[in-house]
C-alpha cells in the first residue's frame, strides 16, 4: 500500500446546534486524487478545514505525510501544515499581480523568479503575469489560484468546490486541464464537489458524504455500480430501487431474477431493494393496442444529446428511469413499452426486518425512509464509513 | 466576470460569535456614551421639583417653541430645495448637470456657523453684500437675522441631506414599475402615484427628518446670528449664569427632542429599505425641461450663490483687509497647531476603534452587530451641546480629575465621530472575505504576517479616507470643543465663534479662511469616495 499524503482518524465535530462532522474516517494515497461528493451541509467543506488547519476537531486526528497536525489538544497552524488550498471564491489577493500572487508563498531565494515562470507557465498565464486580478477572466482568475496553491509544493492539494462559479463550456475544459496538471505533478489532492459528473471524472476515489458522515469511499465505477447505501446509489447517477426477494444470491425482482455481485450463497435472505440502472433494461415497442399488463407507459423523456432516458409507469403505478435504445429512440409520452431486464449483475440492500414476510408490496422507490434501510451485514462488525462496497461481497 | 473575486457571494464561515474582546470594545463604546446621558438624567430627576423647575418656566416653552418652528421651516426648505435639485440633477436635461450635482451637494461640508458667519460679515456695515445692496434702499442690521438668518442658512446646509437621500431613490426607481402601471390602464399621474410615491416618500422622509435633527442641533449659526433656542440657552444658562441644573434640564430636552427624531428616522428608513430592486434595469428617461431650463438654471445658480460663492467673498475680503495686522496671524496660527493637534489625535482614536468595530459589523453578522451599528447612529445623533454638557457634568462632579481636560475632549469629539470612520471602513473590509487570510496562512504566513502583507494593504484606502474624514470634521467642530476644552486651548471654530459673538470680523479672517479651506477639503474628500457622483 502506498504511503498516506493524510489521514483523517475518527474526526468529530459540532457547531452549536448542529453536527457537522460524525466520526469520519478517511485516507489519501500519496499522488492520487480524492473527491469528497455530498449534497451541500453535508460537512464536505468542515473537512477540507479540519484538513488545512482552520478548525480543530472536537475528537480524532488528522495527519499529513504521517505527521500528526491536529488532534482535539494539539494543532499545528495553517502555514505550518504544507497544505494548498483553492477556495470556492478563489480568494486571490486583490491587490497583488497574478505573478505576486503565485509568488506570494514561494520562499525567497535565487530561484523563486524560476518557480513563478514555471508555475505561470504551466497553468498558460505567462503573457498575464503582470495584471490584477479584477482584470483576468473568471477562468484565468481560477488558474492563478491553482498556481498560487502549487506554489510551495504543498504535500496535498485542498480544492473547495473550484468549478462552481464557472459556466458550463469552461468547467469542463478546466477540469480536465486540472486533472492533467495534477496528474503530471503527481500532486496529492482532496477535492469537493456537490458535482456527481466533477467527482466521477476527475478523481481517483470518490468518498461520497451525507449529514457528516462517510457512506462510502470507493473507485468512482465502483460507487456507481455497487453503492454502499441507498442514499449513494440514489444520489449518484439515475437508479430504480426495485422491490425483490433475496435467496441464494438471486434477488427475484418482478422483472425476473438478478445476481448478486459476489454473494455468497445462502449467506442473506429477505426482502429488499434491488439496484436497476436506466442501462440494465431491454425497451421494445410493445403490440398495437396492448395495454395488456406487462407494458408500461411512457410519462417522461430526456434527451441529453447521447442519449435518450424514458421514465415509464406500469399499470400498477410503480415508476422506472430506462435508457432508450436505437430501435426505440423516436418514441414519446403515452406510447407504449415491454421492458426486459438484461443478463446482469447488482447488488441489493437488505431491509432490517427479514422476518416479516408477506408484509404486502413494498414500494419500489422513494417511499421508504432510508433510515430503515441498510446494507445487509450491518452487523459485521464493518463500520459505514470504512465500507468500500456492500460488504456481503465475497473478499 | 470581472468583479472583485473577494466581492463574490461566499459561504458563512460557521462561527457567528463575535470574539469576546470586541463585544467588550462595543460595550465600552456604549458605556462612553450612554453613562454621561444618564448622570445627566439622573441630576435633574435627583435634584426633585427644584431641579425641574426650569422645565416649567415660561421661557423654556417659549425656547421649546422657538426650536420646533425652527426645524419645521428647516424641514420644509430643505425638502422644498432638496426635491427639485435631487430631480434637476439627476432625470433632467439640465446644462452642465454634472457640476450641479456637485454644487448642489457641497454646502453640507460647510459648518453652518461658518455660513452664518460670512453672511454676518457680509451684512455687516461697509460689509461687501451691505454696500451692494445700500443703493438698494436694503440695509440689514444683526437684530433682523434671527429667525430668517437661521432659517436660511441651516436650510442652505441641510438641503443637501434631502438631495443625496432622494437621489438614492431615484437610482433606485425602476423605470419598468412605471411602464406596468402605465400598460394596465392609468394615466400618467396615477401611475406616478404607484409607481414613483412608494419609492421616493420614505426618502424625502428620512432626509426631511436628518434636516430637523439638523436643526434643532445646531448650536454655531443660531449663536452667531442670534436666535434663542434650546442649545443657546443651554450654552448661555452654563456659561454665562452658571446654573447647571437649568441647562442640565434643557439639554435632556433638547436630547429627548433629537432621539424621538431618531427613532422616527429609523422607522422611516426601514420602510425604505423593503423597496427591493430587482432584475435587469435599464437608464431612465430623461425629462426635456425646454424653457424651463432658465428658471431650473437659475435656482441651482442662486443656491450656489448664497452657500458656496457668499462665503468665499466674504471670506477673501475680510482676508484682504485682515492680513495687514500680522498679529493676529500669530493668534490664528496657534490655533491651527491646537487644531491639528486635536484633529490627528481624535482621528487617530478614532480609527484605532473603528478597524476592530467595522470588521464586527462586516464579518460577524449578528445581534451584536446590529446593536452596535444602531448604537453608533445614535451617539452620531446626540446633540453636540447635550453630549457636552452631560459630559461637563460627569467630569465635574464624578471624575473631576478629567474635567476640561485634552484627554477628556479628545475621547468625546472621538466618540462622536466615530460612525464616520467605521463607516469608511467598512467597504475595505467587504472586500476581504475570511478566505483571502486563510489562503495567505496556508501558503506559508504567520498571523502578523498576514496582516503586514494582505489586510493592511487592503484597508489601506479605508484607514486614509477614515483618518481625513474625521480628521477634517474635528477642524470643523464646535460645541464639544468649546465646553470641553481646557483653558488656554483654542481651534479654529472656538476662535472664529469668538470673534463673531464680539464682531471683531477683522480677527477671524485667517480661522475663517483656514476653515474654508477645510471646508472644501471636506466637499473633495466626499467626491472621491463616492457619495457625491453625477
Amino acid at each position: 500500500m502506498s504511503p498516506m499524503a493524510v489521514r483523517l482518524a475518527g474526526i468529530s465535530k459540532a457547531y452549536p446546534g448542529a453536527i457537522a462532522l460524525d466520526e469520519v474516517s478517511l485516507g489519501l494515497a500519496a499522488g492520487s486524487v480524492l473527491a469528497i461528493l455530498g449534497p451541500s451541509g453535508c460537512g464536505k467543506t468542515t473537512c477540507l478545514r479540519l484538513i488545512a488547519g482552520f478548525e480543530r476537531p472536537d475528537a480524532g486526528t488528522v495527519e499529513i505525510d504521517g505527521r500528526r497536525v491536529a488532534s482535539p489538544s494539539s494543532m499545528v497552524p495553517p502555514e505550518r501544515r504544507r497544505v494548498g488550498l483553492v477556495f470556492q471564491d478563489l480568494a486571490l489577493f486583490p491587490h497583488l499581480t497574478a505573478r505576486q500572487n503565485v509568488a506570494y508563498g514561494i520562499r525567497r531565494g535565487p530561484d523563486a523568479t524560476v518557480r513563478t515562470d514555471e508555475l505561470l507557465e504551466l497553468v498558460g498565464l505567462t503573457a498575464d503575469g503582470d495584471r490584477l486580478p479584477h482584470e483576468l477572466s473568471g477562468g484565468m482568475q481560477q488558474r492563478v489560484a491553482l498556481a498560487r496553491a502549487l506554489a510551495p509544493r504543498p504535500s496535498v492539494l485542498l480544492l473547495d468546490e473550484p468549478f462552481s462559479s464557472l459556466d458550463q463550456a469552461m468547467r469542463t475544459q478546466l477540469r480536465g486541464e486540472v486533472r492533467q496538471i495534477l496528474r503530471e505533478a503527481r500532486q496529492s489532492a482532496i477535492f469537493v464537489t456537490h458535482d456527481q459528473a466533477e467527482a466521477l471524472t476527475v478523481a481517483d476515489r470518490v468518498a461520497v458524504m451525507n449529514r457528516g458522515r462517510i457512506l462510502q469511499v470507493a473507485a468512482p465505477e465502483i460507487v456507481y455500480a455497487e453503492p454502499a447505501t441507498p442514499f449513494v446509489a440514489t444520489f449518484i447517477g439515475v437508479s430504480n430501487l426495485v422491490a425483490a426477494d433475496v435467496m441464494a444470491g438471486i434477488a427475484t425482482t418482478r422483472f425476473g431474477a438478478v445476481r448478486l455481485i459476489g454473494t455468497p450463497a445462502g449467506q442473506v435472505a429477505g426482502h429488499a431493494l434491488c439496484l436497476l440502472r436506466p442501462e440494465h433494461f431491454n425497451i421494445e415497442e410493445a403490440p398495437d393496442g396492448a395495454a395488456s399488463s406487462g407494458s408500461w407507459e411512457v410519462i417522461d423523456r430526456r434527451f441529453s444529446g447521447s442519449e435518450i432516458l424514458l421514465e415509464l409507469r406500469a399499470g400498477d403505478g410503480e415508476r422506472l428511469w430506462v435508457e432508450a435504445g436505437s430501435r426505440v429512440r423516436h418514441l414519446g409520452l403515452g406510447d407504449r413499452v415491454t421492458v426486459r431486464l438484461r443478463d446482469v449483475e447488482t447488488i441489493a440492500f437488505m431491509r432490517r426486518s427479514s422476518g416479516g414476510h408477506g408484509g404486502g408490496q413494498v414500494p419500489a422507490q422513494g417511499g421508504l425512509p432510508l433510515a430503515e434501510l441498510v446494507p445487509p451485514g450491518r452487523g459485521d462488525g464493518i463500520g459505514e464509513s470504512l465500507a468500500s462496497s456492500p460488504p456481503w461481497r465475497a473478499s | 466576470m470581472t468583479s472583485l473575486p473577494g466581492l463574490r457571494a461566499r459561504r458563512a464561515v460557521p462561527s457567528h460569535r463575535p470574539p469576546l474582546g470586541l463585544v467588550l470594545l462595543a460595550a465600552v463604546v456604549a458605556a462612553l456614551a450612554v453613562v454621561p446621558l444618564i448622570h445627566l438624567g439622573l441630576r435633574v430627576v435627583d435634584g426633585g421639583v427644584e431641579s425641574l423647575q426650569p422645565l416649567l418656566r415660561p421661557r423654556t416653552v417659549e425656547l421649546l417653541i422657538s426650536t420646533l418652528v425652527l426645524g419645521l421651516a428647516v424641514t420644509a426648505g430643505a425638502v422644498g430645495l432638496g426635491l427639485p435639485l435631487a430631480w434637476l440633477t439627476t432625470r433632467t436635461d439640465l446644462p452642465a448637470r454634472r457640476a450641479w450635482s456637485i454644487l448642489a451637494v457641497a454646502p453640507m461640508a460647510i459648518p453652518s456657523y461658518l455660513l452664518a458667519f460670512s453672511f454676518v460679515a457680509a451684512l455687516a456695515p461697509r460689509g461687501w453684500l451691505a454696500e451692494l445692496l445700500a443703493p438698494l434702499g436694503i440695509t440689514a442690521t444683526p437684530s433682523s437675522y434671527g429667525f430668517g438668518g437661521a432659517a436660511m442658512v441651516l436650510t442652505l446646509t441641510t438641503a443637501p441631506y434631502v438631495v443625496i437621500s432622494v437621489r438614492a431613490a431615484l437610482a433606485r426607481l425602476d423605470p419598468a414599475a412605471d411602464e406596468a402601471a402605465r400598460s394596465l390602464g392609468r394615466g400618467p399621474w396615477a401611475a406616478a402615484r404607484v409607481a414613483v410615491m412608494p419609492v421616493i416618500l420614505p426618502a424625502l422622509g428620512a432626509g426631511a427628518l436628518v434636516a430637523c435633527l439638523y436643526a434643532i442641533s445646531d448650536f454655531g449659526a443660531v449663536s452667531i446670528l442670534r436666535y434663542d433656542t434650546l442649545a443657546t440657552a443651554i450654552y448661555s444658562q452654563y456659561r454665562l449664569s452658571f446654573d447647571r441644573s437649568a441647562a442640565s434640564a434643557l439639554a435632556l430636552l433638547l436630547l429627548l427632542m433629537a432621539l424621538s427624531l431618531v427613532w422616527a428616522e429609523g422607522r422611516v428608513r426601514r420602510r425604505a429599505a423593503l423597496q427591493v430592486p430587482h432584475g435587469a434595469r435599464r437608464a431612465p428617461r430623461v425629462v426635456s425641461l425646454g424653457r424651463w431650463r432658465w428658471p431650473a438654471l437659475g435656482l441651482c445658480a442662486a443656491l450656489t450663490v448664497l452657500s458656496l460663492v457668499v462665503p468665499s467673498v466674504t471670506i477673501a475680503s475680510w482676508l484682504a483687509s485682515g492680513l495687514r495686522r500680522a498679529p493676529q496671524l500669530w493668534d490664528a496660527l496657534d490655533a491651527l497647531r491646537d487644531s491639528l493637534l486635536l484633529a490627528s489625535a481624535v482621528a487617530l482614536l478614532a480609527l484605532v476603534v473603528a478597524v476592530p468595530l467595522s470588521w464586527l459589523l462586516t464579518h460577524v453578522p449578528g445581534r451584536t452587530s446590529s446593536a452596535t451599528e444602531r448604537l453608533l447612529y445614535g451617539i452620531y445623533a446626540i446633540p453636540g451641546i447635550s453630549l457636552a454638557l452631560a459630559l461637563v457634568s460627569l467630569t465635574l462632579n464624578v471624575a473631576p480629575v478629567l474635567y476640561q481636560t485634552l484627554f477628556a475632549l479628545i475621547l468625546a469629539v472621538a466618540l462622536r465621530f466615530l460612525i464616520q470612520s467605521v463607516g469608511a471602513l467598512r467597504g475595505p473590509w467587504l472586500q476581504i472575505s475570511p478566505h483571502t487570510r486563510e489562503a495567505a496562512r496556508s501558503l506559508g504566513e504567520r498571523p502578523l504576517g498576514v496582516l503586514r502583507t494582505i489586510t493592511l494593504p487592503l484597508l489601506k484606502p479605508g484607514l486614509l479616507a477614515g483618518f481625513a474624514v474625521v480628521f477634517l470634521s474635528t477642524l470643523k467642530e464646535l460645541p464639544l470643543t468649546l465646553l470641553l476644552a481646557p483653558a488656554g486651548f483654542s481651534t479654529l471654530a472656538t476662535d472664529l465663534w469668538d470673534s463673531a459673538r464680539e464682531a471683531f470680523y477683522g480677527q477671524a479672517a485667517v480661522p475663517a479662511t483656514l476653515l474654508l479651506l477645510i471646508s472644501f477639503l471636506s466637499v473633495a474628500l466626499l467626491m472621491r469616495r463616492g457619495d457625491v457622483q453625477a
